[in-house]
């Protein structure tokens, strides 16, 4: 009945109908209920669908090819969708930090990411599709949610501070010294969520890297060394990605002269 | 008095936006304030008397005309430098978290005062005194003190560091008489020593003031003496 391929049971045609039964049967209970969740539910199924069976697709053809041009350019097009979302999660900061959100992603992303695989992995050749691509798609996700955290935080709370920042201002402060309760803070609730999930790591949850690893038939100890790489990478990234975010974009709420815009003195409507 | 004044205004002009529409708020103001000056502004609500006190302060975006310090151009002078010597007290006081004593010494914090030795225990104690705050311990957690306590920590911060012109936007809104008549004492211990003072105010008038200045319509008309101020019908909050 069921298939295996180098120890992994192969999930086929069946055993996805199986699983998405259950979903069809949440669908049933929300209609019953009125949960008003229907919708929401069968467009992400078919999301999940979609979108992972591309995925799966895509990475194949990669694996295949063998291209350090397409790995890169993959990367490249990861913080690129990561930048984007990054400016939408943060309707809170002026407009035009596209750029910023890019650059802090995209070096925070290929830093890490190459560093693991270069320096601690040492894989061969260097742009090893299978190590490079899911490690990418780790550092990236997991530090965008909190760079997104950091860069929204800040400039709601720089609003929400708009006395404090005039008075010390008016007291001679720089943008950077007038900004910075705000920066500090910022940077802390970037990261908390991560630090939380380093905490409860092994304790509250199996950490998905090392679930998948074993689930491939990896030894469990083989496994607790890549996701503690993984869970230090995520962490060094989300701090060094929120800090170059918040450097590069916090003086797009003062003016040249280092007054800060309030509501009144924006030219945008946000 | 153009040639002795310490701080000098010309043709400020200022666009503020209120409800989608730009608004003239300073309409070509000018302002001269002389060594030992106290200038007082009055005027209805909303017609920009705090935009005035920032204008001066280098605090608003997009202002023209001219300012000058001791008769330097503020081109040549940084902003930091600038707001450092032209310190503005805003209405609201801004408590920063921390003990009395730290929020008194936030602005040696400052790369601007860096190398200035931040006032000692005694001198902030003795400042204290000077305006009825007798009771409140320098180790005082600074969130825990009342509006009226917080505005006179407010003033002394800024008063501490020693600026040539003070800008206070009603800075007896949140004290009582008794309170009044302490920081009204500082204030002139402040301009006999050579320094000028602008305030907004309301009606109440507390006989300090050497200038007195009514804004209305984006312009600002100097009161001759003896003449009352006109009452706004504004209220303190």
């Amino acid at each position: 009945m069921t298939d295996t391929v180098g120890g992994v049971i192969l999930i086929g045609p069946w055993q996805l109908a199986t699983a998405t039964l259950f979903v069809v049967f949440v669908g049933v209970l929300s209609i019953r209920l009125s949960l008003g969740i229907t919708k929401d539910l069968a467009i992400a199924t078919v999301r999940t669908y979609v979108q992972l069976l591309a995925l799966g697709f895509v990475l194949r053809l990669v694996f295949g090819i063998d291209s350090p041009w397409l790995v890169v350019g993959l990367v490249l097009l990861m913080v690129l969708a990561a930048a984007r979302i990054l400016v939408k999660r943060s309707p809170d900061a002026p407009p035009g930090i596209f750029g910023s959100a890019f650059v802090s992603m995209a070096l925070t992303g290929f830093l890490i990411t190459f560093s693991v695989t270069g320096v601690i992995i040492q894989v061969e050749p260097w742009y090893l599709p299978q190590y490079v691509i899911p490690l990418a798609g780790m550092v990236i996700g997991n530090s965008m949610n909190g760079i997104a955290l950091a860069l929204e935080r800040m400039f709601a709370d720089l609003d929400r501070r708009e006395d404090e920042v005039l008075a010390l201002t008016a007291l001679g402060a720089t943008p950077w010294e007038a900004a910075h309760p705000a920066i500090r803070d910022a940077l802390r609730a970037g990261l908390i969520p991560t630090i939380n999930s380093m905490a409860a790591a092994g304790i509250v949850f199996i950490p998905g890297m090392m679930s998948g690893q074993i689930l491939a038939g990896a030894d469990p100890v083989t496994a607790t060394g890549y996701q503690i790489v993984v869970m230090l990478m995520v962490a060094a990234a989300t701090a060094l990605g929120s800090v170059m975010a918040l450097v590069l974009t916090y003086r797009r709420r003062f003016s040249a002269d280092g007054v800060f815009l309030e509501k009144g003195f924006r030219d945008d409507a946000r | 008095m153009a040639q002795t004044a310490l701080l000098v205004a010309r043709d400020l002009v200022a666009l503020l936006r209120v409800d989608g529409r730009n608004a003239r708020v300073l309409d070509g103001v000018s302002l001269a304030l002389a060594p030992g000056s106290i200038a007082d502004i009055t005027g209805p609500s909303g017609s920009g008397k705090t935009t005035l006190l920032r204008a001066l302060a280098r605090l608003l975006p997009e202002v023209t005309g001219s300012l000058t310090l001791g008769s330097v151009p503020a081109e040549n002078i940084t902003p930091t430098a600038w707001r450092a010597a032209v310190a503005l007290l805003p209405q609201k006081p801004a408590i920063f978290s921390g003990s009395v004593a730290e929020n008194l010494r936030v602005p040696w914090t400052l790369k601007e005062r860096h190398g200035q030795q931040p006032p000692t225990d005694e001198v902030l104690a003795a400042a204290l005194v000077s305006v009825g705050l007798d009771d409140v311990a320098l180790d005082r957690d600074a969130a825990r003190l009342s509006v009226g306590q917080q505005a006179r920590v407010a003033l002394l911060r800024v008063l501490l560091t020693g600026p040539r012109v003070l800008l206070l936007d009603e800075p007896d809104a949140a004290l009582d008489d008794a309170s009044s008549d302490a920081v009204g004492a500082l204030l002139r211990d402040f301009v006999e020593a050579g320094g000028a003072i602008a305030r907004v105010r309301h009606h109440r008038s507390d006989g300090l003031a050497t200038q007195r200045y009514v804004l209305e319509g984006g312009t600002l008309d100097a009161l001759p003496a003896g003449v009352p101020e006109p009452e706004f019908g504004e209220v303190s909050l």
